[in-house]
């Protein structure tokens, strides 16, 4: 598997992704559709990015088993991002 | 714990917080400068990681040098670092990366957390598509994303146009913008723009984008209600005044918001007296004297928590202050002749941009019943309501029955909207939530193999 350079592959939901080495995980999610991004613990809904500035927490998804919220974190090589949009609800 | 101690202590790697640490270090004192995110150069120096830097260019350039001063000054970068609690002028940290918890000191501490932008809750805005104008111009014009390829712009203030600007050129095909004051027309209030040139040539240079791609500023229009299934796809707009002319716009996704806030979560936690924004209802401004100092001797408040004004002014503050500091601890910076002056025009723009772009006080209390006010806790306006209603109106009480406010936001989102309603039935006018610690939720290491969770 080859990649053009500065570019890294990553997970997303188990399916083999790429990005821009270093670009912010959200940007990352957003350019291949991955809008529902985490769930709401209270309606259940699944929510996306809101304030893109780490305010308001609607961007958290789980990265290697932790939740972190997706724009303040960047894609690197080999990242396992997990959505609320696999979690097969 | 025995805290990290430095002669000044700066939190928030932006324009104004950086200023301040490379004043303060070039005067000889030692400086630590603690940023959250990964990254010197907070929302408006944000810097391209080098593989997009390669294929799109430098952004915003002017940034880069600044980080490269400040590192080259000696000034101890902490990035990774949330400050979430204080102490006098000791602030309780924690690496975002490992959760280790520590503590950081100073003789000075300076406060450049910067501001978020103002959210009005409609029916359908915690729909996945829907972000804010600052959320869609950082993903179009840092990682090169535009949000969607049809996009509706709202709200007010000029961010707007910088956002739709910064979309266009990142490929976003059909976009329309709705402000919901009149801030751009002509008239007799806007004559004190002639003061500003710069400012207005800047203005003018999106306005010109904007036509080139036949898209105008529709004033005096609001978003109603976003629906959608799972996802955003059309919004109701209407104008201000007469509601009942209302059209729909399909839309991949939508940018709205009301202007910025003040970050002064660590301002109040640390005592500093504050007054109500006159501009901004359910808002709180700190009070400072013409350095930038607070009522707290030693804490000092740079950039847009010192109120909205933009990366120029913010470093016209950090660099008075920083000076201030280096002088109050026996320093003599070198001389900076008109600075004050500086400042000051760039403050009576700041001024003017608040005035032409006022954010209607009757906007908050006009929130739809079925409007989700608290994101978070998933609570609507109507059910906020009912809460003001039985508690009388008082905020703390509205929150502790309703728990809006209570969620990872901890209200940053909500709060101006939920004292509105709690305003409503009965409660103080321009009353604002408790801040509390930790003032952002913190990892914790949970011990014997666990994972980690984030705590509030």
């Amino acid at each position: 598997m080859s990649a053009p350079a500065g570019t890294v592959r990553f997970w997303l939901d188990g399916e083999p992704c790429s990005a821009p080495d270093g670009q912010s995980l959200v940007a990352a999610l957003l350019r291949h559709g991955a809008w529902r991004m985490s769930r709401n613990p209270v309606t259940g809904e699944a929510r996306g990015p809101h304030c893109g500035i780490g305010v308001c927490f609607e961007c958290v998804v789980t990265v290697d088993g932790r939740g972190v919220r997706s724009c303040m974190e960047r894609v690197r090589d080999g990242l396992r991002v997990q959505t609320a949009a696999g979690d097969g609800t | 714990m025995e805290p990290e101690r430095h002669d000044v202590v700066v939190v928030g790697g932006g324009p104004a917080g950086m200023v301040a640490a490379l004043e303060a270090a070039r005067a000889g004192l030692t400086v630590a400068l603690v940023e959250e995110s990964d990254a010197l150069g907070g929302q408006y120096y944000r810097q391209r990681a080098p593989a997009l830097r390669a294929a799109l260019g430098p952004h915003r350039p002017r940034g880069q040098r600044l980080i490269e001063a400040v590192r080259a000054a000696g000034v101890r970068v902490r990035t990774s670092t949330l400050v979430w609690g204080a102490d006098g002028r000791t602030l309780m940290t924690s690496d975002t990366r490992d959760a280790g918890i520590g503590a950081i000191a100073g003789d000075a501490v300076v406060l450049a957390t910067g501001g978020f932008e103002r959210s009005v809750p409609f029916p359908g805005w915690e729909l996945p598509g829907v972000v804010t104008p600052g959320c869609a111009l950082r993903l179009a014009s840092v990682d090169g994303v535009p949000v969607g390829k049809r996009v509706v712009v709202a709200g007010t203030g000029p961010l707007l146009l910088v956002a739709a600007h910064d979309l266009l050129r990142a490929g976003a095909e059909r976009l329309r913008v709705f402000e919901l004051g009149r801030g751009y027309r002509l008239d007799r209030g806007s004559l004190a723009a002639a003061r500003h040139p710069a400012r207005i040539a800047q203005l003018g240079g999106l306005l010109a984008g904007l036509a080139r791609h036949r898209v105008r500023v529709e004033a005096g229009m609001r978003i109603v209600r976003a629906e959608g299934d799972g996802r955003v796809e059309r919004v109701t707009v209407a104008s201000a005044d007469r509601p009942e002319a209302a059209s729909t716009v399909e839309v991949d996704a939508v940018a709205v918001a009301f202007g910025l806030r003040p970050s002064t979560e660590l301002v109040q936690l640390l005592g500093a007296a504050v007054r109500p924004d006159p501009a901004a209802p359910g808002d709180v401004l700190p009070v400072l004297d013409r350095y930038g100092e607070t009522s707290v001797p030693g804490v000092f408040v740079v950039g847009e928590v010192a109120g909205i004004g933009g990366a120029p002014l913010a470093e016209s503050r950090g660099r008075v202050a920083g000076r201030r500091i280096a002088e109050r601890l026996g320093r003599r910076p070198r001389p900076a002749r008109g600075l004050q002056r500086r400042r000051a025009r760039q403050e009576a723009f700041a001024a003017f941009t608040a005035a032409r772009f006022p954010v209607p006080s009757g906007l908050l209390a006009a929130i739809a019943d079925e409007a989700l006010v608290c994101r978070c806790e998933g609570l609507t306006a109507r059910q906020v309501r009912a809460a003001a209603v039985e508690m009388g109106g008082d905020l703390a009480a509205v929150k502790a029955l309703s728990r809006a406010g209570m969620g990872p936001c901890q209200g940053r989102a909500c709060g101006p909207a939920v004292a509105a309603l709690a305003a409503e039935a009965g409660g103080a006018a321009g009353s604002a939530m408790r801040v509390q610690m930790p003032v952002k939720p913190i990892l914790v290491r949970v011990p014997a193999g666990g994972g980690q969770a984030p705590a509030s």
